[in-house]
């Protein structure tokens, strides 16, 4: 049953049914927790087995839709989750297994146990470069040391509830994860007034759900003008000028290349994000590099809300063609030109139509997330804490 | 004095193990040779020949050719423990700090050994405050550990290899500096992945340092240009990205390396071309220079072509320090990092 699911999933992320990160990231997290729940292995119940079967359908998903981060970044996350959860119950057992007076042996191994596992979950630092650390280098193996599995053997009367707790609790872990993801929007929207004043000019480029819950929110409480590029080929810019005017907003529509020219009275560009990278980098919205180059240019700072569940541990190696997706080239010219250009002899018209920006760190002044704004180069302080070093390359 | 006493089992803290232990923790106050009249004489002769031979055992190990500075300070350092009659974890520890001490006279200005040192001083201070009850069991613990540490060095070589290796893209061209194992080793692996690049390495002069790292590069088939250091700037804008090793990573997030390095980054910067740092995490050193003078001074000679006049002054220091700002990204056995996370890294060792 899990694995219809998975492939029904799979189809639609190929087919491109399923888009945008919100609905993306929420769907990966609910598959999974689907694949965990049906997923009935007989006792004794290991982590690693729970950590390689969300693995092997954490592959699939990616490749179904390799520009999609959300997913991988979901994937990581809810392999986190198994992992702090693992060492959280092999601590526990090992506290059991003190109590339990009559054997004396075991505890020791049950401690040992549970201080492996705490360093396989340590992430590679400098200050436990000179601790042995035995499984972590080994690709694709259990993540439980040997010393672990020997005590779960020997624990195997409990070892039944121990499972079922650990698999409860992740399921647990997963919902809040969902719940975070649902959440994101209204909690960066929460930080709008911090950053918009009163009467100020604020430019953006496109459309995002949650760059309209930033600037409702804000509209509660300043007055302030929004300048709106239509955001070519989608046009999207134009849906937003509308909703914002709506609001009450004083609204500009502008087209994308009048950006530069207006940027001079502008006092922040806000912008929504498509993915943040490890490095700071962002992928967004075709025409944002544009935008950010001209906000540099006029010292205007440039700020991207993005929800936590963006975050990649992934670094940009070649971000133009591997991260891009290209779109059907009607967007950019009509299908009657372009088949007259097929028609002629003289040559072809390429028109190619990138979904997607890459905008380098520099760029960026600040990150609003649902945890609060964040300066680029503090990305690799968050990845740290919502992703095993582990799993960065699945 | 003291010895006789640990031997003895009789745990006495006298005045004179205090000043000892004082002395230890502010050495660079005081010369060697001023610290060796004040101890006693049996006390002084079983030192005196740890610390001959902490440095033949260093210089035995710089001799091999693929192993690191550090390493072979940290093989050193290990040896010392083994010859050791201390029977506490303190006594040890005081003994370790001398030889390192040594050691850094040794080779004033090396970053890495320094690093290195550290790092090896800072475990086993972090495991004597683990319950080790049998200072023996301590003790063979940390040998145990020091000796994997080249096994260590080997696989932190490989692991930035292999992070490293995504960042190289077909058809591009790197510019490299100097001679680095690490770099050499990625540049080998990425080729071995099958990407086509081309290499540019500056001669480096006075020492040819470029023309090392050119020849194991042609040696493998990977296409090496070899430039003067002065055509820098000129190749810059068919460059795709500059990669480079590194001496020592300071806590700026900034880098020591030979000379050349910082002139090649401000030029790459001006390009806007990436620069990309290989370096293994016990190179990361607990300095915060801020400008070149912050450095130890460390000139090696250089010859000229011509024969100069006698007033004429020269000057080649023998490496630079590149400011964060002028680096993008660190690849590190840690993973890669942005410049900013090296201070982090290096807090929670030493916080």
């Amino acid at each position: 049953m899990a694995d219809a699911l998975v492939e029904d999933f799979i189809t639609k992320l190929k087919r491109r049914q399923v888009e945008g990160s919100l609905v993306t990231a929420r769907k990966t997290a609910l598959v999974l927790r689907q694949v965990i729940a049906a997923e009935r292995k007989p006792a004794p119940y290991q982590a690693s087995q729970l950590i390689e079967l969300v693995k092997n359908y954490g592959r699939k998903l990616i490749a179904a839709n390799p520009t999609e981060l959300a997913i991988g970044n979901i994937v990581r996350r809810v392999l986190h989750i198994i992992r702090e959860e693992d060492v959280t119950s092999a601590s526990h057992s090992a506290a059991n297994t003190e109590d339990d007076v009559e054997r004396a042996g075991p505890a020791g191994g049950g401690i040992a146990a549970s201080t492996g596992n705490r360093t396989a979950l340590l992430a590679p630092a400098l200050k436990n470069l000179l601790e042995p650390t035995p499984q972590l280098q080994k690709p694709g193996s259990d993540s439980g040391s040997v010393a672990e599995s020997e005590s779960k053997r020997q624990e195997k009367p409990k070892s039944d509830r121990a499972s079922w707790r650990l698999k409860h609790n992740v399921i647990e872990g997963i919902n809040e994860l969902i719940t975070e993801v649902e959440n994101f929007s209204s909690l960066i929207a929460e930080q709008a007034l911090e950053h918009i004043h009163q009467n100020e000019v604020i430019l953006t480029m496109g459309r995002s759900k949650t760059l309209l819950n930033f600037l409702s929110e804000a509209k509660k409480k300043r007055s302030f003008q929004a300048v709106v590029a239509e955001g070519a080929p989608r046009y999207d810019g134009h849906l937003l000028a509308k909703e914002l005017a709506v609001l009450g907003v004083q609204t500009t529509a502008i087209t994308d290349a009048a950006v530069f020219a207006m940027m001079a009275r502008v006092n922040m560009v806000v912008v929504g994000a498509h993915a943040v990278m490890a490095n700071g980098g962002v992928l967004a919205p075709v025409g944002l590099h544009m935008a950010a180059l001209a906000a540099k240019r006029h010292a205007v700072p440039f700020v991207v809300l993005c929800g936590l569940h963006k975050l990649s541990p992934v670094f940009p190696h070649d971000p133009d063609t591997l991260l891009n997706d290209f779109k059907s080239p009607s967007g950019v010219l009509d299908f009657g030109e372009i088949s007259d250009c097929l028609d002629s002899a003289a040559g072809r018209v390429h028109t190619p139509n990138p979904f997607f920006d890459y905008i380098p760190p520099e760029l960026v002044s600040l990150f609003i997330t649902d945890g609060g704004g964040h300066n680029p180069s503090y990305v690799y302080r968050l990845i740290a804490e919502f992703y095993s070093p582990e799993d960065y390359v699945l | 004095m003291a010895v006789r006493w640990q031997a003895q089992g009789q745990p006495a803290v006298t005045d004179e193990w205090l000043s000892q232990a004082a002395n230890s923790r502010h050495p660079p106050e005081e010369r060697p040779s001023v610290r060796a009249h004040r101890l006693t004489g049996d006390l002084r002769d079983t030192r005196e020949t740890a610390n001959m031979s902490v440095v033949e055992d260093f210089d035995y190990w710089r001799g091999k050719p693929d192993l690191a500075v550090a390493v072979a300070a940290i093989k050193a350092l290990t040896a010392v423990i083994k010859r050791s009659k201390a029977t506490t974890m303190m006594g040890l520890e005081i003994e370790l700090k001398r030889a390192s001490e040594e050691l850094k006279e040794r080779e004033k200005s090396s970053i890495s050994l320094a690093a290195g040192c550290e790092l090896f001083l800072r475990f086993v201070t972090r495991t004597s405050a683990l319950e080790h009850e049998d200072i023996n069991a301590g003790k063979e613990r940390l040998i145990e550990r020091g000796e994997q540490f080249s096994e260590i060095s080997i696989k932190a070589r490989q692991t930035i290899s292999k992070v490293g290796a995504d960042f190289v893209r077909d058809g591009c061209t790197i510019l490299t500096h100097g001679v680095s194992r690490v770099v050499v080793s990625l540049l080998k692996l990425a080729a071995s992945q099958g990407k086509h690049f081309s290499v540019i390495c500056p001669e480096g002069r006075p020492d040819g340092k470029g023309i090392q790292t050119a020849r194991e590069l042609t040696a493998v088939g990977i296409p090496v240009t070899l430039i003067l250091d002065t055509g820098v700037a000129y190749v810059m804008e068919r460059v795709d990205m500059v990669l480079c090793g590194a001496e020592g990573v300071v806590e700026s997030g900034g880098i020591i390396n030979n000379l050349g390095t910082y002139q090649i980054a401000v030029v790459a910067r001006a390009f806007n071309k990436p620069v990309y740092v290989a370096a293994e995490s016990y190179k990361f050193a607990r300095l915060y220079p801020l400008d070149q003078r912050d450095l130890p001074y460390d000139p090696k000679p250089v010859t000229f072509a011509e024969p100069l006049p006698p007033n004429m002054k020269v000057d080649n220091p023998s490496r630079d320090y590149t400011p964060p700002s002028c680096l993008t990204l660190l690849f590190t056995d840690l993973g890669v990092l942005t410049p900013s996370a090296v201070s982090d890294e290096l807090i929670q060792l030493y916080l």
